[in-house]
């Protein structure tokens, strides 16, 4: 009976070993992902029109076609120019502004455009918790599903903060960055801040001129250690300025900085040079394309960009994300957050990474054109903006011109935190200025500044787009080189579970390995020793069981051997 | 006797305030769904009080796209919106110099973006026969009435306001910060208001004022302002129709959260670390007073030991006396 129980066991032993070992010469199989199992978005966010890529006219306002996928919604533009007082109210209505956003009044020069300039700003929490449901309201994603805890300067809006009341996603005014503000030199400004934050806040002018203090209206510095106090949640305060000076600078909060302008309460201030009916777009919302330059620009140049670089650190912009009492917040932030521990993990251009920068931050070029390209760098470490395919010059550091005749070319632009840079992009195809036509690349070339909390391709990346590299609906043309750029518009390509190279071969040979069939190594050994044990074991017993029979035959052999001894004694 | 009872009273109440946390803490399933789902079934509610009356429905819309009622809204509007609480317009140049005044009807919108939006003076929803009282109620919003409740920013002056059904309901909204506020209420009936909104919405400090009619059953509806953030950081509230309906959850005091922050206590100084630092202090610095208040607790200590010693005698040392004589007995 053992002996059965024995040999089946060493015959079930062996054709494990044998199964074990065929399963070891093959590897798992390739497992793709299905593209119908990917959330995909359209490339171009189908809530905005493609009519507002053509050049128009508004209220007697001219608007530069703008061909990317999401430019700017021209009333914005009309309402920008004219101010929110002097657009019809038809146009008003289309902007989603507050009529006394952007007030324009009385031509103090003569010289044909307002002088008087009041800028209204409320402050917005984009991706900020919930006390009634586990999400974040109102959402703003700067990729696909990637939806940092940010602040914003918003223009004053008027309505509701969600798109509608059916939505959690944030009305178009709230959004990353905050807004392009321009004005002229020797316009009397004010930008009245109404904190409608719960948090204190204020505004300092980097680089603007604007006086220490203002008899009417207190310190003008915005910092609370020197020049005010924080402005309290349901305050407003008014920062007067006329600017001696032009030049591209920064505005941002200074209360608690070290957290506040990296929560996106950031921007630029671009003071124009003075020129007769110069009609400025006080605000350009979403920074890029300036779709109604000022004057002197066009004097000089066929277009004007706004490039915002900014970072953010997720563990900060999570800390909205985690409490809703604003005490908590303000604990993690003031005495919790250490930014000397922190590292940035998204970087934005105009608020917005890779592959929504596609949508409505490519710069669009002809051959021969000369364009402005006013760049800031808000983020907290020093960035390399390298441009594909052409050299630019700088012109202007920090808003004041660099002497003409010493001004340099370069293809990587280092800049500080708060640095701007004016450069002009020349697309001369004379090898040195331009390459010629196509489809470059414009990003920061520290390689994290292309990735989204680590996850390439993302950051602030986009691209100089010859016209003739674009297609109809905006986006940069790449389907001739059989590349799909469909992929970056899912959320699970940033949540990491899109194997980036599946779709390189047929047969997907660096798509994502399946699991092993069968056993794992450790435990086929074990299990191996284990059986070999079991059979080790059973051998001793049988051995054992038997022992009696073996001793009876041992001992008759003894004998038998003995016998013929004893015979023969 | 006495003790026992005081024990139960006393248990009862640990109890009971134990319950309440709990109750605070742990918001009943029942009441855990967002307000947009409440709006759903409110929307529902309504649309099924319609369908009973579908002619007095045609009614009121056709009331709705009669433009002869513009000139009453009008004359509302005028009164609506008060210019004289309006302070700081002297400080703010431009915006006397231009007018824009927006009236649609049941959207009024003034050059200060000072807003009327889904106004009803007289269409009677088609769940009441007639208006069943006329109310003016006056809400304050600002950041100070946040400070009764701990943990928020912005508030109205009170959270719940009540009225009985078809009620014709004047709100008189008194924003008192120097920023917008609304007043937004959601989940009335579609066919009288548009998306089920009412809504007034001023920059403070001002007042603006809006009529509604309320529909006829027991309801509650969401007051809110949708500013980013002012509803969720405190500025929420109800309006109770009649009996009511489902809590909206979440209102300052009033309702309880959905979802709750964790708190912990901080480390903060205290007052009483201070006395303890100063005592350190004390400890070195003034040496003889401090052995003076030493041998003091000493002496203290030397009488208690004193006046212990007869207790000390009376206790018995029985086991000692035990063990004594049970020494090994001797074999000797």
């Amino acid at each position: 009976m053992p002996i059965r129980i024995f040999i089946t066991l060493l015959a079930f032993c062996s054709i494990a070993l044998t199964a074990a070992a065929q399963a070891a010469s093959k590897l798992p199989e390739t497992v793709k992902v299905n593209p119908s199992a990917l959330t995909a978005e359209p490339m171009c966010d189908p809530i905005i029109s493609p009519a507002w890529r053509e050049a128009q006219e508004i209220d007697g306002v001219k608007i530069d076609a703008s061909p990317v996928c999401s430019p700017d919604n021209p009333a914005w533009i009309a309402a920008a120019v004219k101010g929110t007082n002097n657009i019809s109210m038809d146009t008003l209505m289309k902007t989603g502004l507050s009529p006394d956003a952007i007030i324009k009044t009385d031509d103090l020069d003569g010289d044909g455009d307002p002088d008087r300039i009041v800028i209204k700003l409320e402050i917005m929490e984009l991706n900020g918790k919930s006390p009634d449901f586990p999400g974040i309201v109102p959402t703003f994603d700067i990729a696909p599903g990637v939806q940092p805890g940010a602040w914003v300067f918003a223009p004053k809006t008027s309505g509701m903060s969600t798109e509608n009341f059916e939505s959690v996603r944030a009305n178009p005014l709230l959004r990353l960055p905050s807004p392009v503000i321009r004005v002229e030199v020797g316009d009397i400004v004010q930008i009245v801040l109404e904190n409608t934050h719960y948090l204190p806040h204020s505004i300092h002018l980097h680089g603007v001129d604007h006086p220490f203090m203002h008899h009417e209206h207190g310190g003008q510095d915005g910092v609370p250690q020197t020049s005010e106090m924080e402005l309290m949640p349901g305050e407003r305060r008014i920062y007067q300025f006329q600017a001696r000076q032009p030049g591209t600078m920064f505005y941002h909060c200074h209360v608690q900085t070290h957290t506040h302008l990296a929560m996106g309460l950031a921007g630029m201030i671009i003071v124009e040079e003075n020129r007769p009916n110069n009609w400025l777009q006080t605000l350009n919302i979403g920074a890029g394309h300036v779709r109604h330059p000022s004057v002197a620009v066009k004097e000089q140049y066929d277009q004007e960009y706004d490039l915002h670089y900014h970072a953010m650190d997720k563990e900060l912009g999570e800390i909205i994300q985690k409490y809703n009492d604003p005490r908590l917040i303000a604990r993690d932030m003031n005495r919790r957050y250490d930014i000397t521990d922190a590292t940035e993990d998204y970087y934005t251009l105009n608020g917005l990474s890779f592959p929504y920068t596609l949508r409505e931050s490519l710069i669009i070029v002809e051959p021969d054109q000369k364009i402005k390209l006013r760049m800031l760098n808000s983020g907290g470490e020093l960035i390399a903006i390298h441009t594909h395919g052409h050299h630019a010059t700088i012109t202007h550091y920090d808003g004041v011109e660099h002497n003409p005749v010493a001004q340099i070319m370069r293809d990587v632009f280092d800049m500080a935190p708060a640095q701007r840079l004016d450069l002009k992009l020349e697309t001369v195809n004379d090898g040195k200025h331009s390459y010629g036509e196509g489809d470059w690349l414009i990003h920061d070339h520290r390689e994290k500044g292309i990735t989204t909390n680590g996850m390439a391709e993302g950051g602030s990346m986009s691209s100089i787009v010859y016209k003739s590299y674009l297609t109809e609906n905006g986006m940069p043309k790449v389907s001739h080189f059989g590349i799909d750029l469909n992929k970056y518009f899912t959320k699970e390509y940033y949540e990491r579970r899109l194997p980036e190279w599946q779709d390189l071969d047929e047969w997907s040979s660096l798509g994502s390995p399946g699991e092993r069939s069968g056993l794992d190594d450790a435990t086929e050994t074990s299990l191996i020793y284990t059986a070999a044990g079991l059979l080790i074991g059973l051998l001793i017993y049988w051995i054992f069981s038997i022992r009696e029979r073996i001793a009876q035959s041992s001992s008759s052999l003894v004998s038998r051997f003995k016998s013929p001894k004893g015979s023969k004694q | 006797m006495i003790k026992t009872t005081t024990i139960l009273m006393a248990g009862i109440f640990v109890f009971s305030t134990y319950a309440a946390a709990q109750t605070q803490a742990k918001p009943d399933e029942h009441k855990h769904h967002d307000h947009q789902k409440q709006q759903t079934q409110a929307d529902q509610h309504d649309h099924a009080h319609h369908d009973h009356s579908g002619h007095s429905m045609s009614q009121d819309t056709g009331h709705a796209v009669d433009h002869s009622k513009m000139d009453h809204s009008e004359h509302e509007h005028d009164h609506a919106v008060d210019h004289s609480t309006h302070t700081t317009q002297s400080t703010e140049h431009g915006d006397m110099h231009h007018h824009h005044h927006m009236d649609h009807g049941d959207h009024i919108m003034d050059h200060e973006g000072t807003m009327i939006m889904g106004q009803n003076l007289d269409k009677l929803p088609s769940s009441c026969k007639s208006i069943s009282e006329e109310v003016e109620i006056t809400v304050r919003a600002g950041r100070k009435y946040s400070r009764n409740f701990p943990g928020t920013a912005f508030a109205f002056d009170q959270q719940q306001w009540r009225v009985k059904p078809c009620a014709k309901v004047t709100f008189h909204f008194m924003n008192e910060d120097n920023i917008r506020h609304q007043f937004m209420m959601h989940g009335l009936p579609k066919y009288l208001y548009k998306y089920g909104m009412f809504h007034l919405e001023v920059t403070g400090p001002k007042t603006v004022s809006g009529t509604i009619i309320v529909p006829g059953g027991d309801d509650t509806f969401l007051v809110h302002c949708d500013i980013s953030h002012h509803m969720e950081k405190g500025m929420k509230a109800q309006l109770v129709v009649g009996n009511g309906g489902t809590d909206i959850p979440s209102i300052p005091g009033l309702t309880p959260y959905n979802r709750i922050d964790t708190y912990e206590a901080e480390n903060l100084p205290k007052l009483s670390d201070k006395e303890e630092q100063s005592k350190m202090v004390r400890q070195i610095t003034q040496f003889t007073s401090n052995n003076f208040q030493t041998y003091g607790m000493m002496l203290i200590g030397i009488l208690l030991g004193l006046l212990c010693i007869p207790l000390i005698k009376k206790i018995p040392f029985p086991k000692k006396k035990v063990e004594q004589p049970t020494p090994p007995p001797s074999r000797y």
